[in-house]
């Protein structure tokens, strides 16, 4: 009896928050297939499929989703590239300075990007990295490096040394022994980090808006260019759910680990 | 290991630090003591911009609205991220169904996240917005303080509240099961395997979630603005608004002023943290 009253409880909170959580995403879904402005093809309030057409019948929208995509995939791989080496020489050793420079990592991570994105500007328009995805993924590592050197410093710390002694034993080279050994053991680790920068790059409005004046434009700006005196809501809510896809398909990717990239060492 | 390899390691990363990180912050650290025309025109004015901003009753009401939504959105979140993080089973498809459902407002772009909430409480098209209107509820985001920090805290809810349920989550994933079966063996009451062995699994993560939602309810920025621009009359005017209005009219001193200060703050908070959950490891 107890045990059937705290079941029906459990699954009422489930539904409380599936609910919670999806209600805005059917909203947008809706809006997205719904006629905003009204057209001769589609009245006012009706059904349609014209927002999605008007998306690639636009070049700005669809450049946008490429330059989005770019500079994301760009970032990931670099901070990654970046990230992997330190975070093993994090896990390995304790070195002087260690702790002023996990505390300079942190406290970048946590910077909020209004703070820095004036002296990004400057920067980088001395060095010709305005307009291009190049700079953008550059300056999303602030962010991103701090929290990939976090999540794969927990998975190898995991594997135990006598691991890398082994390998050195073999003869293996530092990048012969992190692309022949260690990389395959923390493969979950570099997804479930590659997962998180990609997210975190994918959101990120301040510095992407900073950094394209003229071109490059990202997706969220594509959208927020949408918004004028007449604002087709339609149009903005089908770009919104083509913002969301490439998340939704790293979600899936790493479903099965998505929890397992926190569980730091106590 | 040979110290030159440990430095190699690090290289390639503190590099690409400095020079996204180190190296802007040593420009608006120059900048703050100047007063900017243009890049190429400007006055030395020493630490005016830092007394003017110190000095203004403005700062600290926006300081202290800031914290005050940091303190309500974190006295939100917390218990109910953990009280999520709970129930949710330890294997199975309801286990991965469930985190993939926390997990789908974090890859929302941040400024699409107040065009969505605006968009449900439309009062013609939007789904909240109809019902409450059925209803006969009046809700005025627009000229309600009240309504626009319920709007704000409701969004901020929603868009972070799958972030403290997956890393509470990931700490409870770290309990062996035989501590379950000790514990039941002991008959431990529910109270007390919370406080005894599942709370201890959790405080590590939740110290770090802690900290990022900290200072990211702080220093909110686009999310907020972007549901009513601070309004009304200044009542979610909070820290970053200023900042953004100092960029936007190309005020460059005042601006590189608050974001040094801006940043020390977030040093400051750091630091404690660090602090305390070193403080924490050696009470073990």
């Amino acid at each position: 009896m107890i045990l059937a009253a705290r079941r029906l409880a459990a699954a009422l909170s489930f539904m409380a928050l599936a609910l919670f959580i999806l209600l805005p995403f059917f909203q947008v879904v809706q809006l997205s297939i719904t006629s905003t402005l009204g057209t001769d093809e589609a009245q006012l309030g009706s059904f349609t499929l014209m927002n999605y057409r008007n998306i690639f019948a636009s070049p700005a929208l669809t450049a946008s989703l490429i330059n989005s995509v770019t500079y994301v995939t760009l970032n990931v791989a670099l901070t990654l590239l970046v990230a992997l080496p330190a975070a093993y020489a994090f896990s390995r050793h304790a070195f002087r300075g260690r702790r002023a420079f996990f505390i300079t990592l942190l406290a970048f991570r946590v910077t909020p990007p209004v703070v820095l994105s004036l002296p990004v500007f400057i920067l980088f328009s001395q060095l010709n990295l305005i307009n291009t995805p190049v700079g953008i993924a550059l300056v999303h590592c602030v962010f991103n490096v701090p929290i990939a050197i976090w999540i794969l410093e927990s998975f190898i710390s995991a594997v135990p040394r006598q691991y890398d002694e082994a390998a050195t034993l073999d003869g293996y080279s530092t990048v012969g022994f992190f692309m022949k050994y260690l990389i395959p053991v923390i493969a979950p680790g570099i997804g479930v980090a590659a997962f998180f920068c990609f997210v975190f790059s994918w959101v990120e409005v301040v510095f992407a808006r900073t950094l394209t004046v003229t071109d490059g434009k990202p997706i969220t700006m594509a959208i927020s260019n949408l918004f004028g005196f007449q604002t087709d809501v339609g149009l903005v809510m089908a770009m919104t759910v083509f913002s969301l896809l490439p998340g939704l398909a790293m979600i899936y990717f790493v479903r099965n680990h998505i929890a397992k990239g926190f569980v730091v060492r106590s | 290991m040979p110290a030159t390899r440990l430095w190699l390691l690090l290289l390639p990363a503190i590099l690409t630090m400095v020079l996204v990180g180190v190296i802007p912050l040593f420009i608006v650290f120059e900048y703050s003591f100047y007063d900017i025309f243009t890049l190429d025109s400007r006055v030395w004015v020493g630490g005016h911009w830092y007394v003017d901003l110190l000095t203004s009753a403005r700062f600290y009401e926006s300081f202290l609205r800031s914290l005050t939504f940091s303190l309500v959105v974190l006295g939100l979140q917390f218990p109910l991220g953990i009280c999520i993080a709970l129930m949710i089973p330890r294997e199975g498809p309801f286990r991965t169904s469930t985190l993939i459902l926390l997990a789908l407002p974090l890859v929302v772009p941040w400024n699409m996240i107040p065009i969505i909430w605006l968009s449900l409480v439309d009062i013609d098209t939007g789904m909240i917005g109809i019902a409450l209107n059925r209803m006969n509820l009046t809700f005025d985001y627009k000229f309600n303080a009240i309504h626009t920090w319920a709007l704000i805290v409701a969004m901020d809810t929603w868009h972070w509240i799958g972030l403290v349920a997956i890393l509470a989550y990931s700490g409870l994933a770290s309990i062996s099961p035989s501590h379950y079966q000790a514990a039941s063996i002991d008959q431990a009451s529910r109270w007390q395997v919370f406080r005894w062995i599942q709370f201890p699994a959790m405080r590590n993560v939740l110290l770090m979630a802690l900290l990022l939602r900290f200072m990211d309810s702080l220093m909110i920025y686009t999310e907020a603005f972007g549901i009513n621009a601070g309004g009304p009359a200044a009542a979610t005017a909070f820290l970053t608004l200023d900042l953004g209005e100092e960029m936007r009219g190309f005020d460059y001193g005042p601006a590189a002023a608050r974001s040094m200060i801006y940043f020390v703050m977030t040093l400051f908070v750091v630091w404690v943290f660090l602090r305390s959950s070193a403080a924490q490891r050696r009470h073990d």
